[in-house]
């Protein structure tokens, strides 16, 4: 692998040069706060070799477990990591300061796609880091018949053979794109018509896994599930048995960010980080160690056939959309989902 | 050392039966407590990295441990508020046993309910809650908000099991060394210390099992560099990284039982 | 001499007691209370207020059935660990000094281990194609595989294995200051141990049995990691759905408005007892 020496655009060289005599080596700490094992630890090390900047990197496992620190814990931090609908509502509370797009030079890099959407149209605050989707794997040595769409999935024949993942808003999505109702907007009518079907579905589940649906598959107590791509992608890289599906009635596609909070401290080295992490070299990195969807083209164009061919990865055709922030809503979806649950 | 003891006589058969079943008992128990655990060192050789089936016998997750130094810190980490938090709530949970019992005042009743409240208190309520606290009054996280989340729910444990030995400890004991002239301290520190020794040893292990493994009180009040085993390990296992989890679990068994054996020898060598 | 009204320095060494309290534990337990008469923002997280509405919330049947079902779950625990723990800490505590606290360091060992390291263990034995299911099946091929794992029996597994040394720890402090005479002496005057047992060392040990079945019942009633893993997180349990309101339901005030419930039962709970039981009643 080559390493090429970064050229930094001529403002961030001139604020370098101005802050220089005034700290020689105490500007270089970054407090990034990131998805667990999200960033791995040889990027963080490549980072602070060639900068000389100290990361320190605290993590979380969930959105709300960030907000939650962030926000009644006081901002400390200098790099966060959110998905896009919790960026979205970060935006609109001003939680996230702008970013200085001239000194991101590897923005090019990126897939047209990332750019521009629902949660940053402008892409002011936010810069992609990796995306994914929330799609169907089956053990295709135990499963015979096709499955398509989340109907498939959710079928008496496979009672108890089912794995989903732990997450309220994903439950109920799943039953909103069988009836064919939007994901985005949801209100009493919708969850209404949706408490039924998803009652029926709940009852077929065996294990609700957030943290790693992928166990149950691999140690063979399902046969089958609703799982994040990432996580379909670990499954068929050890197994060609296991196939991922994109739902035919819709699926969620999230991209996680980089994004700054306000009253971060370190911006030049926030932005310095971000522009690392740009740099195809380093984003293969990332793929290499989860194999979700990977926005950055140049990097992906360094993948290795096999990590192209995973089709949970970069998975074909599908009606994917993003997920939109929806607020109070939020409580109501989990409260229908316990209540299903207890019902059992 | 311990309190006084009479002198054992050889049991009858009736004693004897029951000996022999509790023995057995014991060790019937011992195998429960066990077995998870031998698993899981026999995993930590295994060379399959999802760890579901045996792929034949392998050390290089042990390698990979060495390998890892973010792991090792959080272990160094772990290591350092669970011995804190152990001293602490010893001291804490010693005293306080000791006062309430000894003492009676109003509101008595409500301070010893309040002290177990910690216990009940569900881990994610504690930990928003001290961490809350902690921005309100500006302190900024780090080993020290995490050992006072740590002795908050740790200290109840020594606390009750030191209240229960207390309880039933003969009172002349105390008065027989005052009447001989100790100092109440000095009747505190001859007498009633050592008859607790055994209560403070298990509290002090609770103190401590509990503080190595806690997770969420930890997340919401640990930095970056303060972070300790749990955070860590949790976030692994979402990886996948199972086996040098076990290796690590495995290694860790490996110092515990060498400091057990270790006890031993020396409490046979001092005999 | 219990009972004595505390002097000067009784008070000053009470001190650290009560200011840690103070701070770290009321004043946590207070600022939960002014969040759970809050209502909610978009984020989950509290507007100051003063509303009883979460409070209402609870008397929801949903709610409701959650809160019995824990307090069922952390009583079987309680139960199996009390019977099964118990024997062991008597067989510990009487066992010859020398060798005692080496074999009570013995039973901690395990607990040196993550708890999720630990937990995986248990699945990789209670899964379909286990350790548990091969042993079925090589004795009784007709039987396997057994479902056991994501079953409520994992739970409760995982749970009593979780809590036994809060159970065996207690109960060994206590069991080991018994009087070895006292129990010579009973069977000297012809007492078999089955009547040595409920009328001299039950009752002596009775304040290590509180304490075991307090150290276990109490903090099982809101655990919540192993539930989700042996079980699934198929049944809700008070333990995540409190952990739901903050992390996933972005309803802060009714999280802390569950907690304060619990907190409340608690409290009231123990003072009641408190009041029930004549004074120096469990004094052995």
């Amino acid at each position: 692998m080559k390493f090429k020496t970064p050229i930094l655009p001529g403002r961030l060289a001139a604020l370098l040069l101005a802050l220089l005599p005034l700290a020689a080596r105490a500007a270089g700490e970054l407090n990034l706060f990131g998805w667990s094992e999200y960033v791995p630890q040889p990027v963080l090390d490549g980072f602070t070799r060639e900068t000389g900047i100290k990361v320190n990197f605290e993590t979380y496992s969930s959105n709300e477990e960030m907000l939650a620190k962030l926000v009644a814990g006081g901002g400390r931090y200098d790099l966060v990591q959110p998905s896009d609908y919790t960026a979205e509502a970060m935006i609109r509370r001003k939680l996230l300061q702008p970013l200085d797009r001239a000194r991101l030079t590897g923005l090019g890099n990126l897939a047209p796609a990332f750019n521009g959407r629902a949660h940053d149209p402008e892409g002011r605050y936010t810069v992609p880091y990796m995306s994914g989707s929330v799609g169907i794997v089956v053990n295709t040595e135990k499963v015979k018949v096709p499955v398509r769409g989340y109907r498939d999935v959710f079928q008496a024949a496979f009672r108890d053979r089912i794995v989903v993942v732990n997450d309220s808003r994903e439950l109920v999505s799943w039953a909103l794109y069988a009836l064919g109702l939007p994901v985005n907007t949801i209100d009493a009518a919708s969850l209404a018509r949706a408490r039924p079907l998803l009652a029926e579905w709940i009852k077929l589940v065996k294990v609700f896994d957030s943290d790693s649906p992928k166990t149950a598959l691999l140690n063979g107590d399902v046969d089958l599930g609703v799982v994040w791509s990432g996580e379909a992608a670990i499954l068929w890289r050890e197994n060609r048995k296991f196939q991922y599906v994109l739902p035919a009635e819709g699926a969620h596609q999230f991209v996680d960010v980089l994004a700054i909070p306000a009253g971060a401290r370190n911006v030049t080295e926030a932005h310095r980080f971000i522009d690392y992490i740009l740099r195809p070299e380093v984003s293969r990195q990332i793929s290499a160690a989860f194999p979700y969807t990977n926005p950055n083209l140049a990097a992906r164009r360094l993948l290795t056939p096999d990590e192209l061919a995973n089709p949970a990865s970069y998975p074909k055709g599908g009606k994917l959309e993003s997920f939109r922030d929806i607020g109070r809503a939020a409580a109501d979806i989990d409260r229908l989902v316990t209540d299903l649950k207890s019902a059992k | 050392m311990a309190a006084p003891r009479t002198p054992q006589l050889p049991p009858a058969a009736g004693p004897r039966l029951l000996a022999a079943g509790l023995r057995g008992w014991t060790a019937l128990v011992l195998v429960f407590l066990y077995l998870p655990v031998l698993v899981l060192v026999a995993y930590s050789f295994n060379a399959a990295r999802l760890g579901v089936g045996w792929e034949g016998f392998s050390g290089r997750w042990y390698a990979e441990l060495l390998a890892q130094a973010p792991l090792q810190r959080a272990a160094l980490n772990s290591l350092v508020v669970a011995t804190a938090t152990t001293l602490l709530s010893v001291v804490l949970g010693t005293l306080g046993a000791w006062l309430l019992h000894r003492h009676r005042f109003p509101g008595r009743d409500l301070l010893e309910a309040l002290v177990n409240l910690p216990m009940v208190m569900p881990e994610i309520l504690l930990g928003i809650s001290l961490l809350v606290l902690f921005a309100l009054v500006g302190v900024g996280l780090g080993f020290t908000t995490v050992v006072i989340g740590h002795v908050t729910f740790s200290f109840p444990f020594v606390l009750v099991a030191v209240r229960a030995r207390l309880q039933g400890l003969d009172p002349a004991l105390e008065e027989a060394a005052r009447d001989l002239g100790a100092t109440p301290w000095g009747a505190f520190r001859l007498v009633i210390l050592p008859a607790l020794r055994p209560a403070i040893l298990a509290g002090g292990l609770m103190a401590f099992l509990l503080s190595w493994d806690e997770l969420i009180v930890t997340y919401f009040t640990a930095s970056a560099a303060s972070a300790t085993l749990p955070l860590k390990v949790f976030g692994l296992a979402k990886v996948g990284l199972n086996p040098v989890l076990n290796a690590l679990s495995a290694l860790f068994l490996l110092v515990a039982i060498t400091g057990v054996a270790f006890s031993a020898y020396l409490r046979r060598s001092a005999r | 001499m219990p009972g004595a009204r505390p002097g000067a320095l009784a008070w000053l060494l009470l001190t650290p007691l009560l200011a840690w309290l103070a701070l770290f534990v009321v004043l946590p337990a207070l600022l939960l209370l002014g969040c759970s008469l809050g209502e909610r923002d978009e984020f989950g997280q509290v507007l100051w207020g003063f509303s009883l509405e979460n409070y209402a919330r609870l008397l929801d049947p949903v709610y409701l059935g959650i809160f019995l079902r824990s307090l069922g779950f952390a009583a079987l625990t309680t139960a199996l660990c009390l019977l099964i723990g118990y024997p062991v800490a008597y067989h510990l505590a009487r066992a010859a000094p020398r060798v005692r606290e080496l074999l009570l360091l013995l039973v901690m060992v395990p607990f040196w281990t993550s708890f999720l390291v630990r937990t995986y263990a248990w699945m990789a034995i209670l899964r379909e194609e286990g350790l548990l299911n091969a042993l079925v099946a090589w004795l009784q091929p007709a039987w396997a595989p057994l479902g056991l794992l994501y079953t409520p029996a994992a739970v409760v597994t995982g749970l009593v294995y979780s809590y036994l040394p809060f159970l065996i720890l207690p109960v060994y402090a206590s069991v080991e200051k018994l009087d070895g005479a006292l129990i010579e002496a009973a069977h000297d005057l012809g007492a078999g141990p089955w009547r040595v047992f409920p009328a001299v060392i039950l009752p002596l040990t009775l304040p290590g049995i509180a304490a075991g079945v307090t150290l276990v019942f109490v903090p099982a009633v809101a655990m919540f990691a192993v539930t989700d893993l042996l079980g699934g997180a198929r049944v809700p349990l008070l333990g995540n759905v409190i952990q739901n309101q903050f992390l996933q339901a972005r309803d802060w005030p009714f999280g802390a408005a569950l907690g304060v419930a619990l907190l409340a039962l608690f409290l009231v709970s123990q003072l009641g007892l408190r009041a029930l039981r004549p004074r120096g009643a469990l004094r052995g």
